[in-house]
C-alpha cells in the first residue's frame, strides 16, 4: 500500500499540473504604445495633441471605462494622458500632453484600471525632439489607483506571454534529470569503493538511462520554447550549449558501457566516466551559465524572466510539477533497475 | 508576433476560444494515465519474473 | 625507484618520451598531419580567408591534430616493465606524467599550426601583439585538449576500444572548449584588447586544472586490474 501510494501521488500531481497549466488564464498586460503620426484637437486643454494608441493584452477597458487611467512616467514624475477613444477592450487612443521641456526622453507607460490593476510597459515612449531639463517639475495629476480584481491567473510576461505554461514542463524535466544523474553519481562512488558487488553499477546504469530521457525531453521542450520566444529552434546560448553537451556526454556513457565486455572492468570504467560526466554536468549547467551571464548581461534576450520571478500562481503549479515529475522519474528508475537486475540474472543463468 | 496576438481575440480568444486547450489537456491526461497504468502493469510483470527467476535458481542449485 | 612524487613524475614523463620516440614515425606523423591539414585549409580558403574563416580553420585544425596526437592508443610497455612500474609507482603520478607528455607535444603542435597558418594563410589578420595573444590562446587550448583527451584515452585504452571510443567520448567534451577558444580567437582577431578577453583563458586554465585533478583522483581506479 505504502509502495503504491507515492506512485499514484506522482501521477495525480501531474494530472493536476497539466489541468492547471492548460486551463488557468493569463493575466492582462500591455503589448504596445504606438505613435499614430497624427494630432487631434482636445476639448479639455483646447490644443491639438499627438495621438498614440495603447494596445493591451487581455485587458478589460470596455468595462468601467470611466475609471481607466493612462499615464506616462519617468524619473518619478507622472503625467496623465488624455483618452480620446476606447476602441475595444484592448485598444485605446490617447493624446500626449507634455511640455516642450521634459525631465527625460524615455518614458514608461502605466495603465490603471479597476479590473486589471496597474499595468506597466517599460521604455515604451521615446521623445527625441524635446528639450531635456532634469530640474523640471511636472504638475502631479490626481490619481485614483485601483488594485487588480481578477480571477486566478498566470502573470503576463513580455515576449513569453502564453508560453509561460512551458515552465511547468521544461524546468521540472531538467530538475528530474539532475536528480537522476545525482543518483547515478552516488551509485558510481559506491561502485568504485566496492567493485565486487554489481548492485551499484546497475543503479548507475538505470539512473543514467532514465535520466537521458528526461534530458532529451528537456532539450525538446526548451527548443519549442526558444522557437516561440527567441524566434529560432536553437540559439547560441551558454545554457543551451551546456545542455546539449551534457546529454551527449551521457550518451557517451552508454556507448562506453557497450564497448566493454568484462562485467567488472565495465563497472569500474563506467563509474569513473560517470563521475567525470556529473562534474561536467554541474559545471556546464549550473556554474558556467551563471559565470557567462554575469559577463554578458542580457544574454539570451529574455528580459521579463531573468530570475525566474515566480509569482504565487506559478508557484502553486510549479512546485507540484517538480515533485510530480521527480516521483515519476524515480518510479521509472526503480522499474529500470529491476529490469536490469533481471537481465543480469538471466545472463548469469547456465 | 504582436500582430499575431492582436488578430486573435485576447485572453479567452487566443488560448481558449478555439477549444484546442481542452483537446490538448485530454490528450495529455490520457497519455499520463496510460503511462501510469503501463508502468503499474510493468511492475506486476517484473514481480512475477523475479519470482520465477528465484524459483528457477532454487531448482538449478538443488 | 624513490618514493618521492616529483622524482617519479620526472621519471615517468621522460619514460613516456622514450617510449613514444622509440617509433620516430609516430611523432613525425603527427607533425606531418598538422602541416597537411593546414595546407588543405590553404587550398580550400587560399590567401583570401576572412578573419572569421582564418579563426575557425585554425581551431578546427588544432582540434583534429589533438585527436590525432592524443586519442590513439597508448604505446604500451612490455608486460614485465608494466607490472614493475605498477608495484613501485603511484598511479596518480602516472596519469599526470602522461598529461605532461601530451601537453608538451600539443604545445609544439600548436606552435607548428600557428606558424604554418601564418605562412600559408597570411598574417594580415594578425597585427602586432594580436599574434602573441592568439598564439597564447592556441597554447592554452592545446593544454586543455591534451589533459582532457589523455584522461579519455586512458579510459578507452583500458576498455580496449582505441581511437573510435575516444572520439565518441571526447567530441562532446571538446565542444565547450572549442566554443570558448573560438570566441576568444574571434575577439582577438576583431581587435578586442587582450585584457578584455583574458577571462576566456582563465576559464580554460581552470578547466585544465579541474580535469587534471579529476584524473589524479580517478586514475587509480582505472589502473587496477
Amino acid at each position: 500500500m505504502k509502495n503504491t501510494f507515492w506512485k499514484a501521488l506522482g501521477v495525480l500531481l501531474l494530472l493536476y499540473v497539466f489541468s492547471m497549466t492548460l486551463l488557468v488564464p493569463l493575466g492582462p498586460g500591455l503589448l504596445e504604445f504606438q505613435d499614430k503620426g497624427k494630432v487631434q484637437h482636445s476639448d479639455i486643454v483646447g490644443r491639438s495633441l499627438p495621438v498614440y494608441e495603447v494596445i493591451g493584452f487581455g485587458t478589460h477597458w470596455d468595462e468601467n471605462s470611466d475609471s481607466l487611467g493612462i499615464f506616462v512616467k519617468s524619473k518619478g514624475q507622472l503625467a496623465a494622458l488624455e483618452i480620446f477613444e476606447i476602441t475595444d477592450e484592448t485598444h485605446a487612443l490617447v493624446g500626449l500632453d507634455l511640455p516642450y521641456s521634459i525631465p527625460s526622453k524615455s518614458w514608461n507607460v502605466l495603465v490603471n484600471h479597476p479590473i486589471d490593476g496597474t499595468l506597466l510597459l517599460e521604455n515604451a515612449l521615446f521623445l527625441s525632439d524635446r528639450f531635456v531639463d532634469a530640474s523640471i517639475e511636472l504638475p502631479t495629476p490626481a490619481v485614483q489607483e485601483f488594485g487588480s480584481n481578477l480571477p486566478f491567473h498566470f502573470p503576463y510576461q513580455p515576449q513569453i506571454v502564453e508560453t509561460i505554461r512551458n515552465l511547468m514542463l521544461h524546468v521540472p524535466l531538467w530538475f528530474t534529470m539532475f536528480l537522476l544523474m545525482g543518483i547515478g553519481f552516488v551509485a558510481s562512488i559506491g561502485q568504485l569503493s566496492n567493485n565486487r558487488n554489481m548492485e551499484a553499477d546497475m543503479r548507475a546504469f538505470a539512473s543514467v538511462r532514465v535520466g537521458m530521457w528526461f534530458g532529451v525531453l528537456g532539450l525538446a521542450t526548451g527548443s519549442f520554447w526558444a522557437r516561440f520566444t527567441w524566434g529560432a529552434w536553437w540559439v547560441d546560448d551558454p545554457q543551451l550549449n551546456g545542455a546539449l553537451v551534457t546529454v551527449l556526454v551521457y550518451a557517451g556513457y552508454l556507448v562506453l558501457r557497450n564497448a566493454v565486455d568484462d562485467e567488472r572492468l565495465r563497472a569500474r570504467l563506467a563509474a569513473v566516466y560517470n563521475l567525470f560526466a556529473f562534474v561536467i554536468l554541474v559545471i556546464l549547467l549550473m556554474v558556467l551559465p551563471r559565470f557567462s551571464e554575469s559577463l554578458h548581461p542580457g544574454k539570451g534576450g529574455n528580459p521579463g524572466f531573468n530570475s525566474y520571478d515566480l509569482d504565487d500562481a506559478l508557484r502553486m503549479v510549479f512546485y507540484p510539477a517538480v515533485i510530480g515529475w521527480m516521483l515519476l522519474g524515480t518510479w521509472m528508475y526503480l522499474l529500470t533497475l529491476r529490469m536490469t537486475r533481471i537481465n543480469r540474472k538471466l545472463d548469469l543463468l547456465p | 508576433m504582436t500582430s499575431l496576438l492582436l488578430e486573435a481575440h485576447p485572453l479567452e480568444g487566443l488560448f481558449f476560444g478555439s477549444g484546442k486547450a481542452y483537446v490538448v489537456l485530454a490528450v495529455a491526461a490520457i497519455i499520463l494515465i496510460g503511462l501510469g497504468f503501463w508502468m503499474w502493469r510493468a511492475e506486476a510483470r517484473l514481480k512475477s519474473m523475479e519470482k520465477e527467476l528465484k524459483s528457477t535458481k532454487n531448482n538449478t542449485s538443488s | 625507484m624513490p618514493n618521492n612524487a616529483w622524482t617519479q613524475f620526472r621519471f615517468l614523463t621522460t619514460h613516456a618520451f622514450r617510449v613514444e620516440f622509440r617509433q620516430k614515425h609516430g611523432i613525425a606523423g603527427l607533425f606531418l598531419f598538422a602541416l597537411a591539414s593546414v595546407y588543405a585549409c590553404y587550398q580550400v580558403a587560399g590567401g583570401r580567408a576572412s578573419a572569421e574563416i582564418w579563426n575557425a580553420l585554425a581551431w578546427v585544425v588544432l582540434m583534429f591534430s589533438a585527436f590525432n596526437a592524443v586519442a590513439k592508443p597508448w604505446a604500451e610497455d612490455s608486460p614485465e616493465l608494466r607490472s614493475y612500474l605498477k608495484t613501485t609507482l603511484r598511479p596518480g603520478i602516472w596519469i599526470l606524467a602522461r598529461m605532461a607528455y601530451y601537453v608538451l607535444i600539443m604545445s609544439l603542435l600548436a606552435l607548428l599550426v600557428f606558424f604554418a597558418f601564418a605562412l600559408f594563410l597570411g598574417t594580415e589578420h594578425l597585427g602586432g601583439s594580436r599574434s602573441w595573444s592568439f598564439l597564447l590562446g592556441l597554447e592554452f587550448t592545446a593544454v586543455a585538449f591534451a589533459s582532457l583527451l589523455t584522461l579519455l584515452s586512458a579510459i578507452s585504452s583500458r576498455a580496449g576500444a582505441g581511437f573510435s571510443l575516444t572520439a565518441v567520448l571526447g567530441l562532446p567534451l571538446i565542444i565547450p572548449i572549442i566554443l570558448i577558444s573560438t570566441r576568444y580567437g574571434s575577439e582577438i582577431l576583431s581587435g578586442v584588447i587582450f585584457g578584455d578577453t583574458a577571462h576566456h583563458l582563465l576559464f580554460l586554465a581552470g578547466l585544465t586544472g579541474g580535469i587534471a585533478t579529476l584524473g589524479y583522483i580517478l586514475f587509480p581506479y582505472l589502473w587496477r586490474d
